[in-house]
């Protein structure tokens, strides 16, 4: 699903050289739940904004759902942004001033559905998080979990192959993230690929593994589901056992 | 998607009603500054005779003295004299042709209940009315034998003729005028080009119709004084037989050609009259031959004066001024916008996606400044046509101009929004997503 090999990001100011991610390496394959995890300043934000085609990479190669990255520009990258992947951040980011219905919309109409297709979609995605009766509500009319829930929806609504999560419970009390969770659990279990920042040990022992960065690099791979563990060995050689 | 983002335009109008009222009062008020004295100009400037203007033409001599004169010079003089006039009718070029001169005379009503008035009127010949498209509401022109005899006959304006014999039919009626029989054949319609460009020497005010017609060769034999100016070189006898025989220019001429391809063939036609003219002992300037077509004429005699014009740059600078407000009020609007861009970035827009956006939202604030800009303008322009009838006949605006209010509008409202919707596509996603 993702790839990236010897992925290097060096922020350049006139006066230092920052680098977030070196030597970058990590596969994540299909139906995988992936949390990343690490101290402030580690990298993990570089590496999700670069899996989400948010920001470039200085260096290296990075493979998307079979699709080399390199050099494409930025209406390929949106196209690949808005056709394989879901975001859902941890400030919800939905927009204020456009109800759920039409929140949920908005990646839809990038996405070139007619009417009838994008009606179904925000319907459906609206009734997998519980909230098909609320459309027509804003988002300051909901508590902090139903936006979120909301943010699930607008990422799901698109059929995304990977959804990119950033500390998506971080906002949240200690019920709303259970729930949240839940939904990403469940969501996984229906066959789309997850992979999480986070800060929760917690949440991170309910994933199928852990990538924990330091200083750019991955530090540490922690193992849970037999089944894809072994597929990650092979594509990671090197890597703790 | 063009549906959708003027949708979002329409909903974004009522995100800051107090910047967006802002924005689209700025616009308004510069794009009414503009349209209206662009109307006016518009007005003033525009082809009084679309179908013609081509192939009518005024012909020009120099028939002045020797005295203060630079070789090669175009004539300064607008009219002609009469003897020109009189050989140019009778050498019968073009398709048609007329010389008139504006005549007030007094009119005696054959009502008793009615004192005598004076009227304001032209002396052409019978061709005048086929040249410039005058319509009839009963009757027709002169003949051509009442041309050539001077007959005493009179095609009133409608006006005067509802005046003197109310709304019943008065051809055939006889009415005196300086003291003569004159038989109404005719009555124009009403008739009124917003710039009197048959006549546009000693022209009057455009928006009044003229109140009569006679046949030139009737006001001559009639000696009728001409209103209007003239011009004389060197010194004349008195006396009207001594005027018509003078190098005084007080006759105003237009050739009608088949076609605007003609042109040449009258010029040379112009040219070689003058020749014999000069073989005559005239035309001792030996200064070129002026032909000028409607729009030429109305171009040299500026129609459209400089204070007009300045009024029109003026009002463009004040756009210019507004449209630097706009977009600094644009700046703003958009500067509260970058997390959205950053949602939708993330999303899946692209910069495109964004710049189209964000540029149809600008020209959603444009069409409603365009609507408040149009109201304001037609205040403006009722407000000029309060100053004068001649203001008020100019002030009308035409679907050409309500157009441009729209287009001037709405490209305003964009060229304002291009620096802030540029600026809006620079957004950095990642870093606005992760500030919230």
């Amino acid at each position: 699903m993702l790839r990236m090999s010897n992925l290097s990001k060096v922020y350049r100011t006139h006066m230092i050289e920052t680098h977030a991610l070196r030597g970058f390496e990590i596969q994540v394959k299909p139906g995988e739940f992936v949390t990343v995890t690490g101290p402030s300043g580690s990298g993990k934000t570089s590496f999700l904004n670069i899996a989400g085609l948010l920001e470039e990479f200085t260096s290296g190669e990075y493979i998307l759902d079979g699709v080399n990255v390199n050099g494409l520009d930025d209406a390929a990258r949106s196209r690949l942004r808005n056709e394989k992947l879901g975001f859902i951040f941890q400030g919800f980011n939905l927009i204020p001033d456009l109800n759920l219905f039409d929140n949920v919309d908005v990646p839809l109409r990038y996405r070139g559905f007619n009417a009838r297709e994008r009606k179904e979609r925000i319907e459906d995605a609206l009734a997998k998080v519980g909230l098909a009766s609320r459309m027509k509500h804003y988002p300051a009319e909901l508590s902090g979990g139903q936006q979120q829930r909301v943010a699930i929806a607008r990422a799901l609504a698109g059929s995304p192959k990977l959804l990119l999560a950033d500390e998506p419970t971080g906002n949240l009390d200690t019920q709303m993230a259970r729930g949240v969770m839940e939904l990403l659990e469940e969501i996984n279990a229906a066959g789309t690929t997850i992979l999480m920042v986070t800060h929760d040990p917690e949440l991170a022992v309910r994933t199928h593994r852990n990538v924990h960065i330091i200083d750019g690099q991955v530090s540490d791979l922690v193992r849970r589901s037999p089944s894809l563990v072994e597929v990650e060995v092979d594509a990671n050689a090197g890597l703790p056992a | 998607m063009f549906g959708y983002y003027f949708k979002l335009g329409v909903h974004s109008l009522r995100r800051n009603p107090a910047l967006t009222a802002l924005m689209v009062l700025t616009l308004a008020i510069g794009v009414a500054a503009s349209v209206s004295t662009l109307t006016i100009l518009h007005m003033m400037s525009g082809d009084p005779i679309p179908s013609k203007s081509e192939r009518l033409f005024v012909p020009l001599f120099d028939n002045g003295g020797l005295d203060d004169y630079t070789p090669g010079a175009e004539p300064g003089d607008t009219q002609m004299s009469y003897q020109d006039a009189a050989n140019l009718l009778r050498g019968g070029q073009g398709e048609r042709r007329t010389a008139m001169y504006g005549v007030q005379l007094p009119v005696e009503p054959p009502r008793k209940d009615m004192s005598a008035f004076k009227a304001n009127g032209v002396a052409p010949t019978r061709d005048f009315f086929a040249m410039f498209d005058v319509p009839f509401l009963h009757g027709q022109a002169w003949s051509e034998q009442d041309d050539e005899r001077g007959a005493d006959v009179v095609v009133l304006g409608r006006a005067t003729a509802e005046k003197l014999f109310g709304d019943a039919n008065p051809v055939g009626q006889r009415l005196t005028v300086m003291g003569y029989a004159y038989t109404v054949v005719g009555v124009t319609d009403t008739w009124m080009p917003l710039t009197r460009y048959y006549k546009l020497v000693g022209g009057g005010h455009p928006g009044q119709g003229e109140e009569f017609f006679i046949p030139f060769a009737s006001a001559i034999r009639h000696e009728t004084a001409h209103s209007g100016s003239m011009s004389c070189s060197g010194n004349r006898e008195s006396g009207y037989a001594a005027l018509l025989a003078s190098e005084c220019t007080w006759i105003q001429f237009w050739f009608e050609t088949r076609s605007g391809a003609d042109r040449a063939e009258l010029q040379n036609h112009i040219d070689n009259y003058a020749n014999e003219q000069r073989k005559l002992g005239r035309m001792q300037r030996n200064a070129p031959n002026m032909l000028y077509n409607v729009m030429e004429w109305m171009e040299k005699l500026k129609v459209v004066g400089n204070d007009s014009k300045l009024s029109a740059w003026l009002a463009f600078a004040f756009l210019v001024l507004c449209l630097v407000n706009t977009i600094g009020l644009l700046m703003a609007k958009f500067s509260v916008r970058a997390t959205e861009v950053g949602i939708r970035r993330a999303l899946g827009a692209s910069r495109r996606d964004i710049f189209r956006q964000f540029l149809i939202e600008t020209g959603v604030v444009g069409l409603a400044g365009g609507l408040l800009g149009l109201v304001l303008s037609f205040g403006a322009l009722a407000l000029i046509g309060m100053q004068s009838t001649r203001m008020a006949s100019v002030a009308r605006m035409d679907w050409q101009m309500l157009a441009l209010t729209f287009v001037m509008s709405i490209a305003a409202a964009v060229i304002a929004g291009l620096l802030p919707t540029w600026r809006a596509c620079k957004v950095t996603p990642a870093i606005q997503l992760k500030s919230q």
